[in-house]
């Protein structure tokens, strides 16, 4: 089985949020949810990077760990899923979550925040795959069609690469050894403790 | 394989409620209404987007499970990348979009904009029906009444003040079609008053880059970058504006390990990634190049050969070069000399080079000269005509090079031919049309001022009024402005009102006009801007994803795009729209004698294939030729068989064997000639049939005793080892090549010629033997010329430095003056008064900051379009300007807050200050994107209910100024002062 | 793993401190190679672990869209806390709560129940009005479902899960999620109220010191005298003020998200509500024990609101006195000192 995984090649990242919006036209994610973002570090300084972030997939998620109603479980594909028919809204996933990447609908609430959101790595949910409820209720299912996840696959400059660990690693690796520089797979220790040696 | 931890869960009876998890409560209400500056007027359309009912009503569609999917591919509108948009389509609604792997040119990739299309097509806030302002209200009417209200205006105008006083604004994100169509429609209308954004963006561009070496346009292409050993990208920031561009660029970057400098005021995003950036003051782009130059040549770095055998006029330029010590250049433009002479090394010796532009070239008083500059440099370093190197200019819409192309210009008839007597007869002959009709379309027009009268044929053979001197036109007394009266009437289709500098004239300009008509899928700025209530239309034109045709690329490929969808809501296509107006005007019959038309949306319109067919029977100056539809649909259908790098297909794949993809212009002779197009213009290593070429020889044969013909280069076997001049009948006739013609095609060629047949050429030659000849015998059919470092016939034949009209160097004026008043394109052009009248104003003093602008990824143009794209509205909701820290800190201002951005001609714009080092100090940048507010003021109720975009915010082009180049006319939007304060 | 909890405390600090801390103004070279100097994330995560000055707390740069916490690419104290809160938090609640359980058991197994020494007089004296037994249980009510439904959402997955199936937990705890949102209001309102009603009786005194050395009388027969509340019970009033201030101030935090500052405040908060939370738990454990099963004539205080005069003698022998100085129309026998 494959171990999905993202790396974004940040010396590629142009910060043009193809990610960002390719995410919300596949799932038709609402305003306010932003289930990827691009963040610029040292913004117009030398050395300046853009890192296009999401949901990791981590391996032993502190998402799944902290959640009170173990919403959370782990595909076949590593990939990091929950149910929003269990989830309370609580935000404990948002606190413990080293990449922000659990969204809610509602911020300023007072009762409840709503369903956690986060990226699915396309694909889906608990529920029956490509069904319409799997839809509305998760986005779109492209693993399940045997596609990757759009962002990736729309990368403009193919700095987000998404696929098993061991692919991706190896064309980064490769990139790297071509180009002879690399500012590292970012988010990978803190995800999976373990990096992309080059 | 996904394992799903329970199965059957799709059956639980909660799940109702949870269908409601991701698209109920969508958004944070408030915040959105205080983010987006929505009063509460505003608040009843926003509900759309938060209430979940209503969105759900209203959502994009869904992909809907077991329905079949049919793939229809267009290309996206928002840059000149020219990527495919792959949609599926499930019972005729855009329900998915997926990556198109199989085009060359983007691979499966997008950014921002190419990602989220599918919405605005969607589009909840676009026109819905025809709208006109009754007493300040909108008012629904029908096309109909549209038609013939607008039209009995028209009618009215053209009795009263002439068919120069309606202005014709058309668009880049037309196809080339939809272009040619209403560059027609302006000749059958009689005026010349026809334009469209490229006036904006490389008008300079066009006329700088034909005037050196023949053709306006990008030399190689997006995909040839991978080959550059060294790359500049000057006065551009691709990162941004095109961002699809950047993987091919980057790719070339870490594949040969690739100098990529970037030299621009800003440190921008692409710059993030250069691997030298040089940081250069605004408005000093020939002093940096002809800096460079002085080192090149100071070390013997030029291509010597290159320059003997392809060049004509080096010297002149440089003896202004040497003026250009790295002093003097470190003074003017705040680049070191160690630093220039670096990038001087690198770009004259590790080649193949390329330098990129854009409109931090183009949009300068000086814009026509810094594009020579940059040709030049090109020229010294041998960097033109081979893989890897040329002129790459990024231009800015999906066909903003086709409808330059096609005409949409001032000065123009579809595919360069000019205005003079031949070009009309020649476009008469293609369109079977009496020559003698066109010119009684047009005005006389009386003396003026002291200026000679103009007959109607005069008329026709002269430039009309650039659209960046619409609202000059309108105001300025009638004997300033060089035709028969102002203007009076704004026909609109397509085109922003923001763009363009001086909106404060604009705004006055509107209300002085007598009509003013919009035809956009958006309501775009003009309609916000307005202070009228009456005599004002929208009209909703679909998106280019709803309409047939081709879009070419900056690289020149032609792309056919599908229909995807029919047009929703009332909107209809350009085709169908400007066949009605003709038809209303009384000359359809005549204008579509020959394009056929088929059923569509409301009756009858013109088929986008036949239109095509009739731009390839009389494209032959630009090689506009062998792209017929089926050879086109043929490349969409076999994308995937192209190379990445050389564009080209195998020899043996089916269809489309040998050809470059799109079938980049020129492509020459009749389509079964089966010319595969040109990669790379000018290239001499490859045989014509092969793509090859030379530069055009377009501007004599010899200039003070010296020839203007290459000299000792030819492409790859020619026959004539020699230069030679364009090919006429003439000419055939002296090679004795006349032999080789059909009897039709002498035929054809004889009754053109009339009593003189002799001049008939490859470009006027209708039957196409002039040039299926040129091809068989490997020739070029425009000649084999030299590109020149001089123009004589442009201001300035030289490019020499001036300075900005509103320049932070004031002590530089006296000796890098603008020019000196003049008349250009009908109009009065005061660079000089204004230049002078800030020195001695002190404006510098009092407006400290030099104010640029550009492009953001997320937004498009004016923006209307984008920011009504709630995907991407989200992406940047406010409008703000870059200011450097040390500014900020100056005054006071932190990162976010609201401020004051003055500029020099009494304007002012509220917007968010963005505290960054991007710019440095003294330098502030704004996008241009932004539109709806107005010195402060939310203009939100201006626009049709339902109908303004998301974000709204001051347009950047409220505080540019006064500047315009003195060939084409482009603004100055580049390069003036401002003042900053907290608001 | 460093004290989770003081290093967020400390990050959290230091990025109050620093508020929107402006970047370090470096005066741009010129010239500069960007690919060259490409930030590294490894050095960047290192100079956050050795909290290098300037580095800030979390991996953060620049995002267009108006969301601060977008704009943190990487927080590590994200796994900081869940290390509190899937360890320290379990350990320092089963201590509190269970350890507290044990004392009382034992306590009970040993000492037994307080009898009244004399058993009762049959006469009743006024200890709580009806609007003092009022605040007590909107509190206590309140508290039990608050703490119940907190401790819920923090061990319920261990407990309740197994026993009643994921769906019926997710239902439930949403519902107490519910409860634990709305109840806090009247919690809070309560506590305010015991403050006003109960603050002039709480304020510590030599007595108290007296009452304490003498370990409240509770081991043997002694009967150190008090006023209307002793040592102890002065000891649980400030407990719950002090927790309820803590649980009331955290939990305003928690209830309307990022009010406070971005995720660091979150989990300080959330941190501060555990740890109170669980405190006051195993205090009102306490209080409850020896309001009920531990000492013979206690719960009719908050009941019915009299208690019998023995009682009152016993536990509270100045406050009678205080009582009877005040009105004449105590019961007859009342008036004799206490012994």
């Amino acid at each position: 089985m494959a171990r999905m995984k993202f790396l974004c090649d940040a010396d590629r990242c142009i910060e043009c949020n193809a990610c960002v919006t390719a995410c919300k036209n596949e799932h038709d994610v609402p305003w306010g949810i932003n289930r990827r973002r691009v963040v610029t570090i040292n913004d117009g300084k030398p050395g300046e990077r853009s890192v296009s972030m999401a949901c990791m997939h981590c391996t032993d998620a502190p998402c799944a760990a902290v959640c009170p109603v173990s919403c959370f479980y782990t595909t076949d594909d590593a990939v990091v899923l929950h149910s929003k028919e269990l989830c309370i809204g609580c935000g404990y996933c948002f606190y413990a979550c080293p990449f922000g990447a659990p969204q809610y609908p509602r911020v300023g609430n007072f009762g409840t925040r709503g369903k956690m959101d986060k990226c699915t790595y396309c694909s889906g949910g608990p529920l029956a795959d490509n069904s319409v409820e799997e839809y509305a209720a998760y986005g779109a299912n492209r693993l399940a069609q045997g596609k990757l996840p759009l962002c990736a696959e729309m990368c403009s400059t193919k700095a987000l690469l998404a696929g098993d660990s061991a692919m991706i690693a190896t064309i980064y690796k490769e990139r790297v050894l071509k180009r002879g520089y690399g500012s590292g797979a970012w988010g990978w220790q803190t995800a999976y403790k373990e990096t992309v040696a080059v | 394989m996904l394992i799903k931890r329970r199965s059957q869960d799709a059956t639980r009876s909660r799940l109702a409620g949870l269908a409601g998890g991701l698209t109920s409560g969508v958004m944070d209400r408030r915040t959105f209404l205080a983010r987006s500056g929505l009063g509460v007027a505003g608040a009843a359309a926003v509900g759309a987007l938060s209430l979940g009912a209503v969105r759900r009503a209203e959502a994009i569609s869904p992909p809907e499970p077991g329905v079949a999917i049919t793939i229809r591919k267009n290309i996206c509108t928002h840059c000149s990348v020219g990527c495919t948009v792959r949609a599926e389509v499930q019972n005729g609604v855009w329900t998915g979009q997926e990556p198109a792997w199989e085009s060359p040119i983007n691979r499966g990739t997008h950014c921002a904009k190419g990602a989220s299309v599918r919405e605005i097509v969607h589009g909840e806030r676009r026109v819905k029906y025809p709208m006109k302002l009754v007493g300040g209200q909108w008012q629904r009417i029908s096309w109909d009444q549209a038609f013939n209200e607008i039209g009995d205006k028209m009618l009215d105008i053209r009795a009263k003040s002439g068919a120069d006083s309606v202005y014709i604004l058309g668009s880049a994100k037309f196809t080339n079609e939809a272009s040619y169509l209403l560059r027609k429609f302006a000749a059958f209308w009689g005026t010349n008053n026809v334009d469209h954004q490229a006036r904006i963006c490389h008008s300079t561009t066009v006329a700088g880059v034909a005037n050196t070496w023949g053709y306006g346009a990008q030399t190689n292409s997006y995909n040839d970058i991978r080959n550059a050993k060294t790359m500049i990208i000057m006065g551009g920031n691709p990162a941004e504006a095109h961002p699809v561009s950047l993987q091919h660029v980057l790719s070339g970057k870490e594949i040969n390990r690739a100098n990529m400098i970037v030299i621009d005021p800003r440190m921008t995003r692409t710059a993030a990634h250069a691997t030298e950036y040089v940081r250069i003051r605004s408005g000093t782009d020939i002093p940096v190049i002809w800096g460079l130059m002085w080192h090149i040549i100071k070390n013997g770095w030029e291509d010597k050969d290159f320059l003997a055998k392809r060049v004509y006029g080096m010297s002149e330029a440089l003896k202004e070069v040497e003026k250009w010590d790295p002093k003097t250049v470190e003074d003017v433009t705040g680049v070191p000399g160690a630093q220039l002479e670096r990038v001087a090394k690198m770009f004259a010796t590790e080649k193949p080079s390329t330098l990129i532009w854009c409109m931090g070239a183009t949009q300068h008083s000086v814009g026509t000269a810094n594009v020579r500059a940059y040709c030049t440099l090109l020229l010294l370093t041998g960097n033109v005509g081979k893989e890897g190197t040329g002129a790459n200019i990024f231009r800015g819409h999906t066909n903003v090079q086709g409808a330059t192309d096609l005409g949409l210009d001032v000065s123009n008839l579809p595919l360069y031919y000019g205005l003079v007597e031949g070009a009309w007869r020649h476009w008469a002959r293609v369109w079977d049309v009496p020559y003698d009709y066109f010119v009684s379309r047009f005005d006389d027009v009386p003396a003026k001022a002291g200026r000679a009268a103009r007959t109607a044929k005069q008329n026709m053979e002269v430039s009309g009024i650039p659209s960046t001197r619409w609202f000059d036109a309108t105001l300025l007394p009638t004997d300033q402005v060089d035709q028969k009266d102002n203007i009076k009437a704004m026909f609109v289709m397509g085109h922003g009102g923001n763009t363009i500098p001086r909106v404060p004239g604009a705004v006055e300009g509107l209300g002085k006009l007598e009509m003013l008509v919009i035809i956009d899928p958006h309501p775009t700025n003009f309609v916000s801007l307005h202070n009228r209530r009456d005599g004002t239309y929208v009209l909703p034109a679909c998106t280019s994803f709803e309409c047939d045709g081709t879009r070419t690329a900056s690289n020149r490929s032609l792309q056919w795009g599908e229909k995807i969808v029919e047009p929703i809501f009332e909107s209809a296509n350009d085709y169908w729209i400007i066949y009605k107006f003709a038809q209303k005007l009384g000359f359809a019959t005549e204008m579509f004698k020959n394009i056929k038309l088929v059923k569509g949306k409301f009756g009858d319109e013109p088929e986008a294939e036949s239109l095509l067919r009739e731009i390839n029977r009389g494209g032959w100056s630009t090689g506009y030729t062998g792209q017929s539809p089926e050879r086109l649909k043929a490349h969409m259908a076999n994308q995937g068989k192209f190379d990445i790098v050389s564009l080209r297909a195998p020899k043996d794949a089916a269809d489309v064997g040998g050809d470059y993809y799109g079938l980049p212009w020129p492509c020459w002779g009749k389509p079964e000639v089966r010319h595969p197009g040109t990669h790379i213009l000018y290239n001499t290593n490859l045989r014509i049939m092969d793509g090859g070429g030379a530069f055009r020889p377009r501007f004599g044969l010899e200039r003070n005793g010296e020839t203007l013909l290459a000299q000792n280069s030819w492409n790859l076997d020619s026959p004539i080892q020699d230069g030679y001049p364009e090919f006429t009948y003439a000419v055939f006739q002296r090679l004795g090549w006349d032999a080789d013609l059909t009897p039709e095609e002498r035929a054809t060629i004889e009754q053109i010629g009339g009593g003189n047949p002799g001049t008939v050429s490859w470009s006027t030659d209708l039957s196409g033997g002039i040039q299926r000849v040129c091809l068989e015998k490997n020739v070029c059919p425009f000649g084999n010329g030299k590109a020149r470092a001089i123009a004589w016939n442009l201001p300035d034949p030289v490019p020499v430095h001036r300075e900005p009209i509103y320049t932070p160097r004031p002590d530089l004026v006296a000796k890098y003056p603008t020019r000196a008043d003049e008349r250009t394109l009908r109009m009065p052009n005061l660079g000089a008064t204004y230049q002078n009248g800030a020195v001695a104003s002190g404006i510098a003093k009092s407006f400290p900051i030099i104010l640029t602008s550009g492009r953001l990824v997320e937004f498009e143009g004016g923006g209307e379009e984008t920011r009504s794209n709630k995907w991407l509205a989200e992406l940047q909701q406010d409008m703000f300007v870059e200011i450097n820290p040390r500014d900020a800190g100056q005054r006071g201002i932190v990162d976010g807050q609201w401020v004051w951005v003055a500029g020099p001609e009494g304007a002012r714009a509220r917007v968010k200050a963005l505290v960054t080092e991007r710019v440095g100090p003294g330098v502030a940048w704004m996008p241009f994107h932004f539109g709806g507010w107005y010195q402060g003021v939310d203009q939100r109720g201006n626009y049709p209910p339902g109908a303004s975009p998301i974000v709204l915010g001051e347009s950047v082009n409220t505080i540019t100024t006064y500047g315009y180049d003195p060939v084409t006319g482009m603004h100055e939007g580049k390069a003036t002062l401002c003042q900053i304060q907290a608001a | 793993m460093r004290n989770p909890l003081r290093s967020l405390a400390m990050a959290l600090l230091f990025a109050l401190a620093c508020g929107v801390a402006a970047p370090a103004v470096a005066q741009q070279p010129d010239s500069v190679n960007p690919t060259a100097s490409s930030v590294q994330e490894r050095q960047l995560i290192e100079a956050l672990r050795a909290g290098t000055p300037g580095t800030g707390t979390t991996l953060s740069g620049r995002i267009t869209i108006p969301d601060r916490n977008a704009a943190n690419l990487v927080q590590p104290q994200g796994q900081a806390w869940r290390a509190f809160h899937q360890g320290a938090m379990h350990w320092v609640g089963a201590i509190a709560i269970l350890g507290m359980l044990a004392v009382l058991v034992v306590f009970y197994l040993v000492r037994g129940r307080v009898r009244l020494e004399k058993g009762f007089s049959g006469v009743k004296i006024v200890r709580f009005s009806a609007f003092e037994r009022m605040i007590h249980w909107l509190v206590a009510g309140s508290f039990i479902i608050l703490a119940l439904s907190g401790l819920n959402v923090t061990i319920g997955k261990f407990i309740l899960l197994p026993l009643v199936g994921e769906d019926a937990f997710a239902t439930l705890s949403e519902w107490a999620k519910y409860s634990h949102n709305y109840l806090a209001w009247p919690f809070m309102l309560g506590i305010a109220g015991m403050f006003l009603v109960w603050i002039g009786h709480n304020i510590p005194s030599r007595l108290d010191w007296e009452w304490l050395r003498r370990g409240g009388g509770i081991i043997g027969h002694d009967h150190p005298p008090a006023r209307k509340f002793n040592a102890g019970q002065k000891g649980v009033f400030w407990a719950v003020m002090i927790g309820g201030a803590a649980l009331s101030v955290s939990g305003i935090f928690l209830i309307f998200p990022f009010v406070s500052g971005g995720v660091l405040a979150m989990q300080f908060w959330n941190i501060i509500h555990g740890l109170a939370g669980v405190l006051l738990i195993a205090v009102i454990l306490a209080h409850i024990y020896i309001g009920t099963l531990g000492m013979e004539g206690a719960l009719e205080a908050m009941t019915i609101g009299e208690v019998d005069l023995n009682w009152a003698k016993e536990h509270h022998s100045l406050w009678v006195e205080e009582v009877a100085s005040r009105s004449r129309k105590l019961p007859p026998g009342a008036a004799q000192p206490a012994e």
